[in-house]
C-alpha cells in the first residue's frame, strides 16, 4: 500500500469521525423530547414513592432535639 | 464502588442522602479546630455543643454563612470528614449533588464544587434548594400547575414558583433563623443588658419565639452575663418581647414571600388560592410563621411532613434518578 493511499484513508476517515461528530453535537428534536419526558417521568409521585419510603434518621436522633433547628 | 450521595449543605445543619439507603447523617453544621495547630478536633453535633464553651487555644466555627462558605479551606474539611464518615475513601469516589441556595454566585458555586471534588467526590453537581425541597415535599411539580414553596434555612429564605418541572419565579434574601437568634441576642443585650450566647439565643427562640401571637404563651427565664457588673444575671423574657426583636427579620421574609408571588404569572398565581404554598426548613417551624405569611398573603400556607429533610430527600431523588434528572443541575439546559 502505498503512502499515498494511507493518507486517502486517513483522510476519508477523520472526515467521517468530523461528520458524525458534527451531527451528534447537533442533536435531534425528539432527544430533547425524549429527555424532557424522561425527566418529568422521574418527578411523577409514583417514582417518588420509593425516596420517600427511604426516609430516616442518621441513628435516631435528630438535630432538632439540639435545637439546632435552622437548615 | 461507592454509592453516590446528596447533600445538604446547610448553614445549621449537613445532611446526606446515599443512594439506596436513605439519610445516612444529619448533624450541625460545625467544626472543632485546634487554633494553634490547626487539627480538627470535632464535628458535627459534639462541634456544636462547644459553641462558646471552648477554652482559648479551640475555636468552633460554622464554616458556612448565608449558604455560602466563608472559610473555603474549613468547608473541605468538614467534607472530607463528613464523607469519610459514610465511607467515602479514596478508592471509592462517588458522584455528589449538593443543594445549595440559588442566589448564590458562581464564585460560591465553584467553591462548592470544588471543596466537594477535593474532598473526594467523583463528580459533584449543584441544585436549587428550593427545587429540592419541593421534590422532597411530595409537590406535584411534574404537572402544569403553580406550586410554591418556601425555604426557610439558617442563613438564606427563599420562595420558588416551580411547574413542569421548572423554576417559574424566584424570589429569595439572605436572612434566615441564624439572624432571629442574633435579634434576640441584640435585644437582649439593649434592653436588658446582659449578654447572651449564640445557642441561649437559639434555646429562647425555640421556647417562646413566635412571628404571630399564639394561645398557651409563656415567659422565659434568660441567664447571661451583666455587661455593668460583669456578673451573672437572670432576667425574664416575655413572647411580645421576642416578637419585637424579631420584628426586622420576620417581615424581610414575609416581604420576599410576596414579591415572588407578584413574579407568578396568573395562570399559576390562582393556583396557589386552592393548593396553599408549602413552608420547608428549620425556620418555618417558628411558631406563628405559617399565619403570619397566610395573613399577610391571604394565600393559604401548609407545613410540609418533612420540613427538616424535605431538601435532602428531594436531591436524594435526583441522585435515585440521576441520568432522567441531570438537566435540573445548576448550569445545566433547563
Amino acid at each position: 500500500m502505498t503512502p499515498l493511499v494511507v493518507g486517502a484513508i486517513v483522510v476519508l476517515l477523520s472526515l467521517a469521525a468530523f461528520f458524525v461528530i458534527a451531527a451528534r453535537r447537533r442533536g435531534h428534536p425528539s432527544d430533547d423530547i425524549d429527555s424532557f419526558r424522561r425527566q418529568i417521568d422521574a418527578l411523577s409521585p409514583e417514582a417518588r414513592r420509593q425516596t420517600s419510603e427511604r426516609m430516616k434518621p442518621s441513628d435516631g436522633r435528630s438535630t432538632d432535639e439540639d435545637g439546632a433547628n435552622g437548615t | 464502588m461507592a454509592r453516590d450521595l446528596a447533600i445538604d449543605l446547610g448553614t445549621a445543619n449537613t445532611l446526606v442522602y446515599m443512594k439506596g439507603r436513605g439519610i445516612v447523617l444529619n448533624e450541625p453544621s460545625v467544626i472543632a479546630l485546634n487554633r494553634q495547630t490547626g487539627e480538627v478536633l470535632a464535628t458535627g453535633r459534639e462541634a456544636w455543643q462547644m459553641i462558646g464553651r471552648t477554652p482559648g487555644y479551640i475555636v468552633a466555627v460554622r464554616p458556612l454563612r448565608g449558604g455560602a462558605i466563608t472559610d473555603f479551606e474549613i468547608t473541605e474539611r468538614m467534607i472530607r470528614l463528613l464523607l469519610q464518615r459514610v465511607g467515602v475513601s479514596r478508592f471509592t469516589r462517588p458522584k455528589v449533588v449538593i443543594c445549595v441556595p440559588s442566589a448564590i454566585t458562581e464564585v460560591e458555586r465553584r467553591a462548592v464544587t470544588d471543596a466537594a471534588r477535593r474532598a473526594g467526590a467523583a463528580d459533584a453537581n449543584l441544585i436549587e434548594q428550593p427545587m429540592a425541597a419541593a421534590i422532597g415535599a411530595d409537590l406535584p411539580i411534574d404537572e402544569p400547575v403553580g406550586n410554591m414553596v418556601i425555604d426557610i434555612g439558617g442563613g438564606t429564605s427563599e420562595t420558588a414558583v416551580i411547574s413542569l418541572g421548572g423554576i417559574v419565579a424566584l424570589e429569595a434574601v439572605r436572612v434566615g433563623s441564624f439572624d432571629i437568634d442574633a435579634a434576640i441576642q441584640n435585644y437582649v443585650r439593649r434592653e436588658h443588658g446582659i449578654a447572651i450566647g449564640e445557642r441561649t439565643a437559639e434555646e429562647i427562640k425555640v421556647a417562646i419565639g413566635s412571628a404571630d401571637p399564639t394561645p398557651d404563651e409563656n415567659q422565659a427565664e434568660v441567664r447571661g452575663r451583666d455587661l455593668m457588673t460583669g456578673l451573672p444575671k437572670t432576667v425574664i423574657l416575655t413572647p411580645e418581647e421576642v416578637r419585637y426583636a424579631i420584628e426586622d427579620v420576620v417581615s424581610s421574609i414575609v416581604a420576599s414571600v410576596i414579591r415572588c408571588l407578584s413574579k407568578a404569572p396568573p395562570e399559576l398565581s390562582q393556583d396557589f388560592l386552592v393548593r396553599g404554598m408549602y413552608l420547608v426548613g428549620g425556620g418555618g417551624l417558628l411558631r406563628g410563621l405559617a399565619e403570619r405569611i397566610e395573613r399577610e398573603t391571604e394565600v393559604p400556607v401548609k407545613m410540609s411532613n418533612v420540613p427538616l429533610e424535605a431538601v435532602v430527600l428531594g436531591a436524594g431523588h435526583v441522585i435515585e434518578h440521576y441520568e432522567a434528572l441531570k438537566g435540573m443541575f445548576m448550569g445545566a439546559r433547563r
